[in-house]
Parts: structure tokens; sequence; C-alpha cells
């Protein structure tokens, strides 16, 4: 009977094409722990929650690949493995299976490739990027693009956005409240008008 | 002295006037509407009671984790097939459900986007004007836009709707009560692409306040518009307006976190009360003079099928059998652009310009369908939908070029949305799921939805129309989404059609079901057609209506 719940759950990645009508939701790897488990938040005194030191050392290497310190503070700077050990104690515990078998698939890679390399984030930048794009199709990474994002663009109160960083990287500017003109060419079309009044 | 505010509450035992079930676009403006007229009214909502104060712009929460839209106490989940000859799939866990709607005191008005476009007389009968279509329901309404006019001039000035008449627009008694809303960017530059092409840019009618009216504030812009609930109570839904009016006449009592599943009815074939999970998880029944169902186009017939008896071996209110069938969601099609300079649409609300230009039927296009478009931010107003789903295929998805993407984008981006007909067919309905149920023993809702080669090919038209506007505006990137079958229903629409024959309606012109005496249906399934893609102003203008008339009938003692 194919009408109960798969007990794998497959990712659908949301950044290719959406599915059918899809782009009316996000059919990104959303997954929800039974009901709604509170989110707890207590990594930063205490060490990790969810996830250990070697783990969160992979992560960090892996988010920052996503998307990478330059003028700006990269993943890992804007509290994104925070934001991922809280979000696994979560609503992504579902997740924590994949993720920590891909952690280690590459640590594993890593430490094939030479013996001076111990784990992936020992690796260079660039030979880290090679590793990654070998499975950039992969439900892992895919997984792992997704709560790049989320650790980055989502309110500071889930762990990551450090200080707005992921906010201020994109523009987005966190007041809330306010008045026209909100653009660049409604206020020239409004500054438009008004010469036209005058003139 | 105490200023805590009384909250009227009726005995289950002891028999009120009116059960409304559901609290939302429709059932908010019967419980106002009814109250009012002096009737004692019980409202039962499955959702949560929450108000401005509980609202949040939390992009996980309200966005992905659908806080507004999950039921509140146990997983209730829904399955979706194309057609009848598949088995179908059950939504996965945190996946956005084939049915979209909030579950909560005023229903999907607390999160929909607020576009209020009427519907045109030609909406009422074009069934007449253009001849059947084969295969398919298409069908006149039973009352026409005259008919209904003053009741959307109602919505206007009643619920709070912001706007200006636009060339094309059907007549209307009165002006609306406020003005547009403040264009945006992204409604400059469909003005700019439309007057290029010699189309008609017009301010959006939208149901959120530009200028404090009846007592509630202006919109301040915020841009947490599509998918959340404003904390402002400046958007219109009917808990910033019917419902606090409703509780103040002392005759109404919203009963929240109350899941009906059977409505009950005696050996006379009339219904008597009304059954349902309260918020400690016990049985209760409602005893009731009569009963409205207002719970969406989705859950309103799957309630009728859930309350089968050996009076009504199909389902209440069904002998028709058309209980569930032709539903309709408006196919849609989207494109997304970026230009030079920063847009910002992720401020104020997410439509100001619409082009109706394309909204009656042409045969020269060479299928059947109408439908407007409109200039949005769409769900890429807020960063982490940006970030997934707000780049052109093929850009880098991670990676320094992914970041300098990311970091030119969001502000420069904006979307275009065509919003079309969609053909009613019987093939296209909500049926009780064989197999699964949901927590409580409620069969879950089946979707059955594959949109009409027409549908399609208007909204593909409209898309079409939308990248030569994008192209007019001079975007320097502009992509399409997709235009495919429609898996994903933001409208739930004709599952219960209204119509003079009780052979091929379900509901009668004043909205009382031909089987049931004193059983009311009125929301989105009571629509014979779809409209052009903005169903909620019609849908409340016909609660207005049917408030009226469902009164009357009860003062002649002809319920």
């Amino acid at each position: 009977m194919k009408n109960t719940k798969s007990s794998r759950r497959s990712f659908i990645s949301a950044s290719g094409a959406l599915a059918g009508g899809g782009w009316l939701a996000l059919n990104a790897p959303m997954l929800l722990a039974a009901g709604h488990a509170a989110a707890k938040h207590k990594s930063t005194e205490k060490g990790w929650s969810n996830i250990s030191a070697q783990q969160a050392r992979t992560f960090a290497a892996v988010v920052d690949q996503i998307i990478p310190p330059d003028e700006s503070p990269g993943a890992s700077d804007a509290g994104v493995v925070y934001f991922i050990d809280n979000v696994l104690g979560g609503f992504m515990a579902d997740a924590e299976g994949l993720l920590k078998k891909g952690l280690e698939e590459l640590d594993r890679q890593a430490a094939a490739s030479s013996p001076a390399r111990p784990d992936f984030a020992s690796l260079s930048f660039d030979q880290q990027t090679e590793l990654l794009q070998m499975i950039e199709s992969t439900e892992f990474f895919n997984t792992m693009i997704f709560l790049t994002h989320c650790g980055m663009f989502a309110m500071p109160s889930w762990g990551g956005n450090r200080d707005l960083v992921g906010w201020s990287l994109v523009g987005f500017d966190n007041r809330h409240a306010w008045q026209p003109p909100f653009g660049y060419y409604d206020a020239l079309a409004v500054a438009g008008e008004a010469d036209h009044v005058d003139g | 002295m105490s200023t805590a505010k009384k909250h009227t509450v009726f005995d289950t035992r002891k028999e009120v006037d009116f059960v409304i079930v559901g609290s939302g676009a429709s059932g908010g403006i019967l419980a106002r509407e009814l109250s009012t007229a002096g009737f004692d009214v019980v409202v039962l909502e499955q959702g949560p009671y929450r108000t401005a104060k509980d609202f949040s712009h939390d992009e996980i929460d309200v966005m992905l984790r659908n806080d507004m839209m999950e039921h509140p106490s146990w997983k209730d989940p829904q399955t979706f097939r194309a057609t009848a000859t598949e088995i179908a799939e059950v939504t996965r866990d945190g996946v956005t459900p084939p049915a979209l709607y909030a579950r909560g005191v005023g229903g999907s008005s607390v999160h929909f986007t607020a576009n209020y476009w009427r519907f045109r007389p030609v909406d009422f009968n074009e069934r007449s004007l253009l001849g059947p279509i084969s295969g398919t329901g298409f069908a006149d309404w039973p009352i026409s836009y005259e008919e209904l006019e003053p009741y959307y001039t109602r919505v206007d000035w009643e619920i709070g709707v912001s706007g200006a008449p636009g060339p094309f627009d059907a007549p209307r008694s009165r002006p609306y009560p406020v003005p547009p809303l403040p264009v945006k960017s992204s409604g400059v530059l469909l003005e700019k692409g439309a007057k290029k092409l010699g189309l008609h840019a017009q301010p959006a009618p939208m149901a959120i306040l530009s200028k404090p009216h009846n007592n509630r504030p202006a919109c301040m812009h915020c841009g947490f518009c599509m998918g959340f609930g404003c904390e402002a109570n400046a958007k219109s839904s009917t808990l910033a307006t019917m419902i606090p009016q409703a509780e103040a006449t002392g005759h109404c009592e919203i009963r929240p976190l109350s899941t009906v599943y059977k409505i009950e009815t005696n050996d006379a074939g009339r219904a008597t009360e009304v059954a349902y999970i309260d918020a400690k998880g016990a049985q209760q029944a409602q005893k009731t003079k009569a009963v409205i169902v207002a719970a969406n186009g989705g859950e309103t017939p799957r309630l009728l099928l859930m309350s089968e008896s050996s009076k009504f071996p199909n389902g209440l209110a069904n002998s028709s059998g058309l209980v569930g069938k032709y539903l309709m969601a408006n196919a849609h099609s989207l494109s997304q652009a970026f230009f030079v300079e920063p847009l910002n649409e992720y401020k104020s609300v997410q439509v100001t310009r619409i082009i109706h230009d394309f909204y009656e039927n042409d045969p020269a296009r060479g299928f059947y369908g109408g439908g407007g478009i409109d200039a949005r931010a769409f769900i890429q107003a807020s960063p982490i939908f940006f970030s997934e789903t707000g780049l052109p295929p093929g850009a880098p998805r991670w990676g320094k070029a992914h970041k300098d993407l990311l970091r030119h984008n969001f502000t420069r981006r904006m979307a275009l949305l065509g919003s079309a007909t969609s053909l009613a067919l019987e093939s296209n309905n909500i049926t009780l799921d064989p197999d699964l149920k949901d927590a409580v023993g409620r069969p879950a809702m089946r979707i059955t939805y594959h949109d009409h080669p027409d549908d399609l090919a208007m909204a593909t038209f409209l898309q079409d129309r939308g990248v030569d506007l994008l192209e007019a505006a001079e975007a320097n990137t502009i992509w399409r989404e997709p235009v495919l079958p429609t898996n994903v229903l933001a409208h739930l629409l004709g599952t219960c059609r209204m119509g003079a024959d009780p052979k091929t309606s379900v509901v009668d012109p004043s909205h009382r079901s031909h089987d049931v005496p004193n059983l009311f249906i009125c929301d989105g399934s009571s629509l014979v057609t779809s409209g052009r893609g903005q169903p909620t102003m019609t849908i409340q203008a016909l609660a207005f209506r049917a408030s009226e008339l469902i009164a009357d009938a009860a003062r002649r003692g002809e319920i």
C-alpha cells in the first residue's frame, strides 16, 4: 500500500526546477519532528547539544563552502553551525542521520586522500570545493545548502544570522515598518510626477 | 472595575439558532451578520484563537513549518493524486500540503495576500455567452453580477478594501472607501512595460488599509503579508473586522480548537446538532436549529461526506452526487526578473499594480480562458525563500559566485504572477481517502486534480505576456518558472456549487442545501465558475448576501 508515510523520506532540492505548480510552495527538505518539538538552544555556553565537536568542525567547513567569507562574514561566522545544532534538536531532527553520515563520509574521504589530512576541515579550501563538487546533487548536500540558507537568513533567535550578518548581506533592513518611497523606481516615478506638476 | 471582555457562552445541550462551521472569510461575515440580527450563533473553528499580538515575522515558523496551516492538536494529513487511476500519495510532514488553508479564527483571511478583485458580469453568465465546453461542467450562475453588486460594495466598506477603479472594471455603486496603497517599484515597472505595449496597469484592489478606516489603522508596509498574519490589524481579515463585532453583540460565541466531524440529522432529514472534538480532546455536540457550513472548499465537502447516515448514504446534501466535485484552483504561472537598481520588494504589500487586459475570453487565442497579471514580490519577499527559490535556473547554488548573486539581487528582483480561469471538471474533486485517517479517525482529505488543458494554456499565455512586460520594463534578467499541472491549491472552489436544479447543484441560490432544509453552505464551495484568480472578494459578497437571505428566512419561520 502506497498510502502510508514512507519510512525513508526523500529530500527534494528546492534550488532546481520546482515541482509542478510547486513554486506556490517550497518543496524544500522540510522535515518536522513529531508534533511541534520546541527548538532548544543551549549550545553557545556549554558546547554542542546535538553534535560532536568534530561534527561541528566539519559542518563549519561545509557551510563556509556554501556561503564563504569574503568582504562579509561567511556562514560559520554567521553562526550557521549553532543554527544546525539547534534545529537538529527540533524541527530538523529527522535529518540527523543523513547529515552525520554525510559528514563522516567527507572526513573519511579527506583522510583517505592524505595521511596529513585527518579530516575535511584540514583540506585546503580548494580541495574542499573539489570534493563537494562531486556530491553536489546528493540529498546530503542539498540539505546542507538548505540549512545554510536557513541559518544565514532566519531570525537570530534560531541561533544563526549572528549580528544580522545574513540580512545585511542581502540588504534586508530589519525595520519592519516603512513609508514610501520603497525602492529606486517608485522614488523616481514620484519625483517625476512632482517635476511634472511643478513644471 | 474589570474591563475584561465578557464572552458569551452557550450550553451545548440547548438549541442555538445557528451553528457556523468555520470562522474564515465567509464564516466570520455570517457570524457577524446573524448575531447582529439578534440570532444566537456558535462558531466552531478547528484552529486556535490567535490575535494580532500572536503574529510574528519568523520565516521558519510561519512559512516553513506551516504554523498557521497545521492542525493545532494532531496531524491531519492530506493525500493527492492527479487522476482517479492513481493511488493518492500522502503529503510528507513539513512539506506544503496540496490544499492550502489557514486554521485559526479568521481562517485563511488571516494569512492571505489580500488581492480583492471583483468578479465581472461575464464570470456569472459566460456559459450562455460562449456555449458549452465539451467534457466540462462549465455553467452559468443562478445569480448575476448586478444582484451581487450591493454586497461587493459592502465588502469594500465593511471589510475594508483599498483601491481605485480600473478601465475594465465592472460597474460599482460606490467608490472605494480608501485610496490605493502607495505604488511600489514593481508596480511602477509594470506600468512602464504596459505603457510601451499599449496595455493598462491599474491600482490593485487590496483588503489592506491605505488609510485608517472603521477604527483600524493604515498599513505600516512591513512586507510580511503573504502567508503571515498582520500584527497591525491593517489587513482586513475577518479576525480584524467581523469577529470582534460579532462577539460584541453578545449573541455570538467563537469556539476555537473545535474540530467538527459530523453533522447529525434526524428521521425527518433535518440537521439537529454538530459533533466535534473540543480543545481538551473530548467529544461534544452542539444542538442547533440550523447549520451553516463555511469551512472552505476542501473542508466543507469533507465534512458533508463524513456526515453520511442511513438516510444520507452518500453523504449529507449529496443527492446530486456533486459534493466535492468540480474543484477549481485557478491556474497560475510565474516569471521572475532582476533589474539594475534596487526595488526593495520586501517592503510593503505584495501587489500594487495589476493588468486586466486579458480578463476576457478571446477566441483568437484558440482556447477558453481569461486572467490577470500582477506584479509582486511573491514568496521570495523574505530572505530564506529568496535564497532557495529566487535565482534563475543554472545560477551557482553555492560558493562565492552564489553569495554574490544573493548579495546583489535580493533587493533587485520582482515577479509577475499570472492567475487564470479553471474549468469545472467532475474528475477534479475532494473525496475521503479510503485508507488514511487522522489521529481522531476522520478520513483524510483526498485531492484529485489535473488542470484542463485550456487552463494551463491560459496560464502559459499570461506568462508569455508577463515576459513581454518585463522586457518592455527593461529587466536585465528574466526567467520563467515551468507551467506544470497544479499540485498545490491555494484556492478551493466549486465543490458544492450553487444552482436552481437539485440534480446539477448542491445549494440553491440562497445557499440552502437542496436536500436538507436547515442546512446552508456558503464559502468557496458555492462558486460555479472560478473567476480570474482572486476569489475571496466574491466569497465574501456571497456571505453578506446569504446572511441577509438566511436571516429573512429565519424570521419568516422558514428554516
